[in-house]
């Protein structure tokens, strides 16, 4: 096991470098095809070129490759390397304000949400996928598939609006002027956006909504797992032998069930931290995913390489996880 | 796209150079309970430094924060402050004596130095700062930007005298040069603010009526309290202003809605109407100072006669266009100058009205142009639909084709068009005044040469005429030769101008009292809660 996790490790190293390469190529090309984006910055007055010159010298786009169209800037690279791994310095934004912040601090928040969208995937949508697979074709069964089709057929925005218009600002309102509930659900939980008052209870409900798109596909693929597993031979065995039905279902059809249901959250979690821009839009999250929504619009390659490598590196070790957790899950599975 | 907002918000009055809105509020501290914790709605700034921040959201943080050598009153003029004398002869050489008693919160004193330090940093262009361009006026602007400069070189237009008096010296007289003075780029930093910047803008040292708590949380929001030290007399009324920062303004209304903002400074076009049935008088619509126009390229052959100028913009149709498009959240221009500007006149430009048939005999009398005319805007920013009414309304009216060219998003590529004079035909762009004079709105845009003039516009006798106002003996004196020269824009109608903005402010029941001031909008340190 341990063999394996280094080795793992080690194959980090040219993916990260790989994908900062990319990401610092496709900004330099982006700059290099629409020009300066320090000239944004000056607006409607236009900056004679020593002043141009060194506002981007000082924001890192003062190299003369930056010019000239497919040119792959190497040194360029070379330096931003030699940034990021000798001295942990990720650059800075269009307003002086550190990379290495900027992600530190947005990821605090999605991270929040995107925990709070797991649990909420793992307890609801794992329950309903079992439920619904052992009772193959009746109620329960008929209501997790209709109500999955419903929920991934909303898109995530609209789901989102409604929440917050309709539940956080009317009925929240309401329950807000009753003065019957604790503060924490009045005014943190029932808060329409993020409250740095309440930095949990306003972000659960943002979490749901985030949650809910994946907690369809969760139950699907649990239900689906467990309809397969349940007939299976090891199943019949160890009825056969006599095993209590908890045992049978619990442990071992549940926990072979799981198999590609871990691999799908794995994936969802590195998904969902780039993916919660939308949501955190809705609801005034100031997560990872706007950073990096208006990095793209601004063009500011240092927080768009930035952010991006740091979510690479999120996804890589989540799915280190997911792949240690197979051999958790099941014991054929051997790393050594 | 954020970025772009920000910057065609440029300029420190952005918005709102509204009349006095004398049933809002006295903006005196007269009246009015002190007290209770003030929740605004706000952007991110960029920056709250004086010396940096130049965009809206920085400066309604930054006017609390710090304070400057003039403030402006609700007529729009100015005001001393921190000084105690602002005196000049001749419009170019200015003596400033300053207030005694003012000190920044880390305890230095506001004196001459306060003043003379953040200027020459902001000045230099070795700090790349974003106000530099407002220190135009000072004499040693030139050799400060130039490259190479070293970091410590100084204006050579600014004196000190002693401890408390500074004089300024300008490369030509400006007769509003005090009005300038206002602008938040002009405010006092510390030495420990320059010789630590990152720090300082995290966590503010200021010299106003209110102080940082904590530090600046990004995106999340800015906690003031009311700096006890304070020696003006404007005192802050709220116990404390909590700046909540969305990145979303319809998050940050869905805020509002469920009562966790008091004031909201800028609601979403589309709630106004909503919000005029439900809030009554908690709403302030005025037109803002931020002008939309259409540029003609004055450099290529075709746009060279005035009256082929003047009859494109009589084809215009702007209210029916801002009453479809915009759900009349805009007011028509008809002048170059804002409305609310000393020395505005309304209805100058006959050639802003709608005159259809007036339009056709006029373009019938010119060469004409031939289709298909390029209108231009930066594509992704909701500039797409007007310009197509305005072609459409060309198309009808002469028959002339036009084509939409809106392929380039990214603002800074467009504006990089802009600046080398690349447009082949008309474009769309935009202007937010620098300081209330009207002055601020024709010699940028307009003068031959001028940084803003992207169309191209030459006149000497334009040129000459707001030189003579910036040298009359005062502000009085020189709005007749601004007026002059905005009649011979008039006649030439080097762009046609489209629209002014509209300020929008909705507040709470908890606000008792509403502060707007016309220059610079609301004066949340002002407010009075219930």
């Amino acid at each position: 096991m341990g063999r394996y996790v280094v080795r793992r490790l080690l194959q980090f190293i040219p993916t990260v470098l790989g994908a900062i390469f990319l990401l610092h190529y496709l900004t330099s090309l982006g700059i290099q095809m629409t020009g300066n984006p320090a000239r944004a910055i000056f607006g409607d007055r236009r900056p004679s070129e020593a002043q141009l010159q060194a506002m981007s010298e000082s924001l890192g786009l003062g190299d003369k490759c930056l010019e000239r169209v497919g040119d792959p800037c190497i040194g360029l690279y070379f330096d931003r390397l030699s940034d990021i791994f000798l001295r942990f310095d990720l650059g800075m934004n269009f307003t002086r304000r550190p990379v290495t912040d900027i992600i530190a601090d947005g990821l605090s928040y999605t991270v929040k949400i995107v925990i709070i969208a797991i649990i909420f995937e793992i307890l609801v949508g794992i329950t309903a996928g079992v439920l619904a697979g052992l009772r193959s074709g009746n109620f329960v069964d008929y209501l997790v598939k209709i109500s999955t089709v419903l929920v991934i057929s909303v898109p995530v925005f609209v789901l989102g609006f409604l929440v917050r218009d309709m539940f956080l600002v009317n009925v929240g309102n309401s329950v807000r002027s009753s003065g019957n509930f604790p503060d924490w659900f009045a005014y943190g939980l029932m808060s329409p956006v993020y409250k740095p008052d309440y930095p949990w209870a306003s972000l659960i409900i943002p979490g749901l909504v985030l949650g809910s798109i994946s907690l369809a596909t969760t139950a699907r693929l649990t239900r689906t797992s467990i309809l397969e597993n349940v007939r299976a031979d090891y199943v019949r065995t160890g009825r056969a032998k006599g095993l209590s039905e908890k045992r049978v279902i619990g442990v071992h059809t549940l926990r072979n069930s799981l198999i590609p249901v871990v691999t799908y959250l794995g994936i969802d979690f590195g998904a969902l931290m780039g993916g919660a821009v939308v949501t955190e839009g809705i609801f005034g999250v100031p997560g990872i995913g706007r950073e990096i929504f208006r990095a793209i619009a601004q063009q500011q390659p240092s927080v768009v390489v930035g952010i991006t490598t740091a979510l690479v590196l999120v996804f890589l070790v989540v799915n280190l996880l997911v792949d240690i957790l197979y051999a958790v899950l099941d014991p054929r599975i051997r790393y050594d | 796209m954020k970025l772009a907002a920000t910057v065609a918000a440029l300029g420190m009055l952005t918005a709102a150079c509204g009349g006095s809105d004398s049933d809002e509020g006295s903006g005196g501290s007269d009246g009015g309970s002190a007290g209770g914790d003030l929740r605004i709605y706000s952007s991110e700034p960029a920056f709250l430094v004086p010396s940096a921040g130049d965009d809206e959201p920085s400066i309604l943080v930054i006017r609390q924060l710090y304070r400057g050598l003039v403030k402006y009153n609700q007529e729009g003029a100015p005001e001393l402050d921190i000084a105690e004398s602002i005196e000049t002869e001749d419009n170019q050489t200015w003596t400033v004596t300053l207030k005694d008693g003012y000190t920044f919160t880390n305890g230095e004193p506001v004196d001459a130095d306060a003043f003379l330090r953040a200027w020459n940093y902001t000045g230099n262009l070795a700090n790349s700062q974003n106000n530099s361009y407002f220190m135009g006026r000072i004499a040693g602007f030139e050799d400060l930007q130039k490259e190479g400069v070293k970091k410590n070189a100084t204006f050579s237009g600014l004196k000190k005298v002693d401890d408390l008096t500074f004089t300024i010296e300008l490369t030509q007289p400006f007769s509003g040069f005090e009005s300038v003075l206002g602008y938040s780029g002009f405010f006092p930093m510390a030495q420990e603010c320059i010789d630590d910047f990152d720090a300082c803008n995290k966590t503010p040292i200021g010299n106003g009526p209110y102080k940082i708590e904590g530090e600046w949380e990004n995106n999340v929001q800015i906690k003031l309290v009311r700096n006890e030290d304070y020696a003006g007399e404007d005192t802050g009324k709220p116990d404390s202003l909590t700046y909540r920062i969305f990145d979303d303004v319809d998050a940050a209304y869905a805020a509002f809605e469920g009562g966790e903002l008091d004031v909201m400074y800028t609601v979403p076009p589309n709630k106004i109407g909503e919000l005029e049935s439900t809030v009554g008088d908690r709403l302030l619509k005025e037109p803002s100072s931020s002008f939309t126009y259409l540029g003609l390229p004055n450099y290529d052959d075709r746009f060279q006669d005035p009256d082929l100028r003047k009859a494109l913009s009589m084809a215009i149709d702007r209210q029916a266009i801002i009453d479809a498009i915009f759900d009349g959240s805009l007011s028509p221009a008809t002048g170059f100058v804002a409305p609310n500007f000393d020395g505005a006149r309304e209805g100058i430009c006959e050639a802003c009205e709608y005159d259809l048939d007036a339009a056709k005999e006029l373009y019938e009398s010119t060469d004409g142009l031939e289709g298909p005319v390029e209108l231009w805007a930066n594509g992704g920013a909701g500039h797409e639909e007007w310009l197509q009414a305005v072609g459409d309304g060309w198309k009808s009216a002469f028959g002339i084709d036009y084509k939409l060219k809106v392929d380039v998003s990214d603002f800074g590529q467009y504006l990089e068009i802009a600046d080398n004079q690349e447009f082949t035909g008309p474009y769309r762009l935009g202007w937010g005044p620098d300081y209330p004079v009207m002055e601020t709105y024709l010699a940028p845009l307009y003068t031959t040469g001028a940084p803003s003039n992207n169309s191209g516009y030459a006149n000497d006798e334009f040129d000459q005429l707001i030189k003579d106002g910036d040298s009359a003996d005062s502000l009085e004196d020189a709005i007749p030769f601004y007026q002059q020269a905005e009649d011979i824009l008039v006649e030439d109608m080097p762009v046609i101008p489209m629209w002014w903005g509209l300020t929008t402010v909705v507040w709470s029941e908890n606000v008792a009292e509403m502060v707007h001031n016309p220059i610079t909008d609301v004066d949340y340190g002002q407010i009075s809660m219930n």
